[in-house]
Formats: structure tokens, C-alpha cells, sequence
């Protein structure tokens, strides 16, 4: 890998604490170890239950880790005191959930500034930019609705850009598109792709969906289920730009799809 | 549809109105005022003044009593919620005051406020605290923690969570503990007059049975339901203004909440 490292993760383990008088419970992430360089959009494939959500939320600094060791751009983050963490490191972690979390009494607009906002930094020029991101998604003329009001693949657009909106050098998405339908997600793979195009984030993508992680990927990691250890690595060689609606007739689609397959099982 | 709500209403005012004059006749206007003679008292008392001055004074105590017994009632959970422990220790307590019957105080806030509005006040801002207090109490600890987290990933510091993700969310809450609040306020305020005042809807009410005038004593009530209604109009205007982020649905269930 040619670029600098944006994150490192060596030996990471987690368990949950054990209760008073119980046997400890099992490791849920086990001697994880991969790294992510600035700029890369890495995404994860693993079954359900296998921990993909935990990884993201020890990685966001919302959770603790229990064992190993978290290299941020340079800065060892590893957190074992849950008092102790910073969730979003300073704002330098996004986090796009699998639940757009926005909030129910904000209108779509208020909703992307709502960061700007919390973080002081809400000017003429950040209003436009917020402007620019909604019409980037296609949210315009929506700037005034209630989340209540908009459908399930205009909030996704709504959460992914309120965490773009504040230019958080790495982006974590857990499962972001799973809950619409196939036709709206591979709209909001487009976009999610165009977006990054523009601006090279380091992005971790985590997903069940082979085919989603391999139109996104530039590197797919294989989870096993638990204890959850990376099974494989595998560059995915289909070039950029995609077109991720017919990314299965790319050349070496399927060869890739079949490996990941089998290490998925 | 919305006429057919109204026409039915008017259906079940008509049989209520029947049933009372039926009562009235059958009994004697001695024991059961007619719906007609508190009718034509009613307007009299409002042309000449009568309800005005009585409803008025009403009125204040209750809205007197709302403002220093909610503002409080919807402060507190807010401050406490970061001392969980301190809720706990008063919890007993706060149990205790909401299950306490309040107007059984009212003798003692006549003897220690006087006989003025001050008395009324007090019993009012009594009952609405705790009623307010434990609604508001709920819609802080409904708090979506999902919210937070967002929040707290954007870099949001303990009081912008406060204001921005626990405040907004309870909102809700605290109009649900007003619009209950709002029959015991203007309750509490008449039951205090009865007991000892020169003026007010209950003074009305304790003339009026004092001197076999049950007219009166109708009119009273009367007013003092109407009272309830435009309050509770109020808290609705209110709320659809503040809560228009809701999808419709949920803010009927509120509507017929009272």
C-alpha cells in the first residue's frame, strides 16, 4: 500500500465483562488485526451477529476495546475505560448508523447543519456547502420537511450528508443501506461512490451484502462469526468509476464474488 | 367526516340537555336548576359583569398557579438528570406529594396565606407540580439513547445534548402533564374558594348553595368547564405549533388524551 496509514488495528480484542459469579463470556472479536490508508474505502463482509457493529463502535470510540491496540493517524486511541473515551475523536470519526438517527423535531436542512451547529462552525460559506451536499443527493426541495415526511432512501441521504456536511477525515457505515429497497439502495451506492469521488474520505463500509462490498471496495476484509477474526483480504480489481447497477457483469465480478463467498461461509 | 363528528356531538348534547330538564322537572327547580334557567342566568351573569369578575379571579389563581408550580415541576428533571441517585432519594417523597390529597391542604394554606389569592395560588401550584413534575420526569427518561450517541459523535458536550436531544424529546411529555394538570388547577382554585373567599367561581358556588340557588351553582360550573375547555384550546394551539414535527397520527392519540 502506497498510502499513509489512517488507521491500524493490531491484536484488537473485545469481550464483555464478566457478571459477578459467571463464567466470563466469550470473546466476541478475537486478534483482529488490518489496516485502512488515508483515502481508502475499505469495506467489511461478514454474516450477522459476527460483531461488524461492536468493531465500528470500538473503532468510533464508543465502546471499549479489551484487548490490543487502535493506531489513528498516528495516535494510539485504544480505549480500555469507557470514561476515558471520546466518542468521534473530536469530531475526526464520522459514524453513519444503520438508524439515520435524525433528529424527529429538525427539518432535513437543520438536520445536516445540526453538526455545524453543535461544533460552533455554522457560517454563510458551511450553508452552502450544506446546500451543495443536498443537492448533490437529490434532497432539494425537501430542505423543509420533517423526517417523518421523507422516505426511507431520503433519510439515508439526509444522515449520510449530515456526516459529510463536517469533513470528518475517516467515516465509519454500519449496514447504512440495508433497510430500503434494492432499487434505492443501488441509488444510494451511487451516490455514496460519486461523493467519495469528489473528496478521497477514508471510508470503513460494513456490510452482509457481497455484492455491495464489492461495487464500493477498493479492499474487502471477510469477518468469521465468533470469535470475529479477519478470514481474508481480497483487493477488488474492478476499476473506477463504477457503474454499480450492472456491477456484476464487470469483468472479474464474478471470480471475486465467489471467493468471498466461500470465505464468508 | 368532521361534520359527522360534529353533528354527533351535538346529538349527545341534546340527549344530555334532555336528560337534565327531565330531572329538573321531575325533582322541582328547588333541588334541580333546569337547563334553561342556568342558561338565562348564564348570559345574564356574563352581560352584567357577574362571571367576568368571579371567572377572572379564577382564572388568575389558576394561571398564577400553573406558572410557580410548572415552571419548577418542568426545571427540575432536567437538572437532576445527570444525579440519578438524587431523583432516587426523592422519588419517596415525590410519590408521597403527587399521592397526597392536596385540597385536604387547603384549610392549612388559608390559615398560613390568608384568605386572599395568595392561599389559592399555593393549593393550585401544589397540585400542578407534581403532576407536571412526574410527566416531564418521564419524557426526560423516555431519551432515545441512539440520539445521543449521534450526538455525542459530532462532538456535542453535555449541555448541547441537553438542549438539543433531552429537551426537544420531552417536550410531549410536558404538554401531556399540563393538559391533565389543567382540570386540577382550576379545580384546586374553586375548591379553595368554597372553603373561604369573597370572590371567585367558587364563592359563586358556595353563595348559590348556601341560599338553595342551585342556578347558580350550575353557572358556576358551568363557567368554570368552559374555563377547562379553553384552556386545554390553549395547550392545543400550543402543542400543534410546537410538536408539528410529529407525524398526525400520533398527535391524535394526544388529542383525545383528555
Amino acid at each position: 500500500m502506497t498510502a499513509p496509514l489512517m488507521l491500524d488495528i493490531k491484536n484488537l480484542g473485545k469481550r464483555f465483562p464478566a457478571r459477578a459469579g459467571r463464567e466470563p463470556p466469550p470473546w466476541i472479536i478475537q486478534d483482529m488485526s488490518f489496516s485502512v490508508g488515508a483515502g481508502e474505502l475499505l469495506t467489511i463482509v461478514g454474516p450477522s451477529g459476527a460483531g461488524k457493529s461492536t468493531l465500528l463502535n470500538i473503532i468510533a470510540q464508543i465502546e471499549t476495546a479489551s484487548a490490543g491496540e487502535i493506531v489513528f493517524d498516528g495516535e494510539r486511541i485504544t480505549g480500555a475505560d469507557q470514561r476515558a473515551l471520546h466518542p468521534g475523536l473530536n469530531r475526526r470519526i464520522g459514524y453513519v448508523t444503520q438508524d439515520d438517527n435524525l433528529l424527529p423535531w429538525r427539518t432535513t436542512i437543520d438536520n445536516v447543519l445540526f453538526p455545524l451547529e453543535v461544533q460552533g462552525t455554522l457560517d454563510a460559506a458551511a450553508r452552502v456547502r450544506a446546500q451543495e451536499l443536498i443537492d448533490a443527493v437529490g434532497l432539494s426541495g425537501f430542505e423543509r420537511y420533517y423526517p417523518h415526511e421523507l422516505s426511507g432512501g431520503m433519510r439515508k441521504r439526509a444522515a449520510l450528508i449530515r456526516t459529510l456536511v463536517y469533513d470528518p477525515p475517516m467515516i465509519l457505515m454500519d449496514e447504512p443501506f440495508a433497510a430500503v429497497d434494492a432499487q434505492t439502495r443501488t441509488q444510494l451506492q451511487e451516490d455514496l461512490l460519486r461523493l467519495w469521488s469528489l473528496k478521497r474520505k477514508t471510508i470503513i463500509f460494513v456490510t452482509h451484502d457481497i455484492t455491495e462490498a464489492i461495487a464500493l471496495g477498493d479492499r474487502a476484509l471477510v469477518l468469521t462469526r465468533r470469535p470475529a477474526h479477519i478470514a481474508a483480504d481480497h483487493p477488488i480489481p474492478i476499476p473506477r468509476p463504477r457503474n454499480v447497477k450492472d456491477i456484476f457483469t464487470m469483468p472479474g465480478f464474478a471470480s471475486i464474488y465467489e471467493r468471498i463467498r466461500a470465505d464468508v461461509q | 367526516m368532521r361534520w359527522r363528528v360534529w353533528f354527533d356531538r351535538l346529538i349527545v348534547l341534546v340527549i344530555l340537555l334532555a336528560a337534565w330538564q327531565g330531572g329538573s322537572l321531575w325533582l322541582g327547580n328547588y333541588w334541580l336548576s333546569s337547563p334553561w334557567a342556568v342558561a338565562t342566568r348564564f348570559v345574564a351573569s356574563l352581560f352584567n359583569g357577574e362571571l367576568a369578575f368571579h371567572g377572572g379571579y379564577t382564572i388568575n389563581e389558576a394561571l398564577a398557579g400553573c406558572v410557580i408550580g410548572g415552571v419548577p415541576a418542568v426545571l427540575l428533571p432536567f437538572l437532576l438528570r445527570r444525579q440519578p441517585i438524587v431523583v432516587a432519594i426523592l422519588d419517596p417523597f415525590m410519590v408521597g406529594g403527587y399521592g397526597a390529597p392536596k385540597l385536604a391542604f387547603a384549610p392549612l394554606f388559608i390559615l398560613w396565606f390568608g384568605i386572599g389569592i395568595e392561599s389559592k395560588i399555593a393549593l393550585v401550584a401544589a397540585v400542578v407540580f407534581f403532576i407536571v413534575y412526574f410527566s416531564t420526569l418521564s419524557g426526560v427518561r423516555a431519551l432515545e439513547p441512539k440520539l445521543v450517541q449521534m450526538a455525542q459523535m459530532i462532538g456535542a458536550n453535555e449541555r448541547q445534548v441537553g438542549r438539543h436531544i433531552v429537551f426537544p424529546g420531552a417536550v410531549p411529555a410536558i404538554f401531556a402533564g399540563f393538559r391533565i394538570a389543567v382540570p386540577y388547577a382550576i379545580g384546586g382554585a374553586v375548591i379553595a374558594e368554597l372553603i373561604s373567599s369573597n370572590r371567585g367561581l367558587g364563592y359563586l358556588v358556595q353563595t348559590g348553595a348556601m341560599n338553595f340557588d342551585t342556578t347558580q351553582v350550575f353557572v358556576a360550573i358551568l363557567a368554570a368547564t368552559i374555563i377547562v375547555h379553553a384552556f386545554i384550546a390553549v395547550i392545543d394551539v400550543g402543542e400543534r405549533f410546537l410538536l408539528r414535527w410529529r407525524p398526525r397520527g400520533a398527535a391524535l392519540i394526544v388529542d383525545h388524551g383528555t
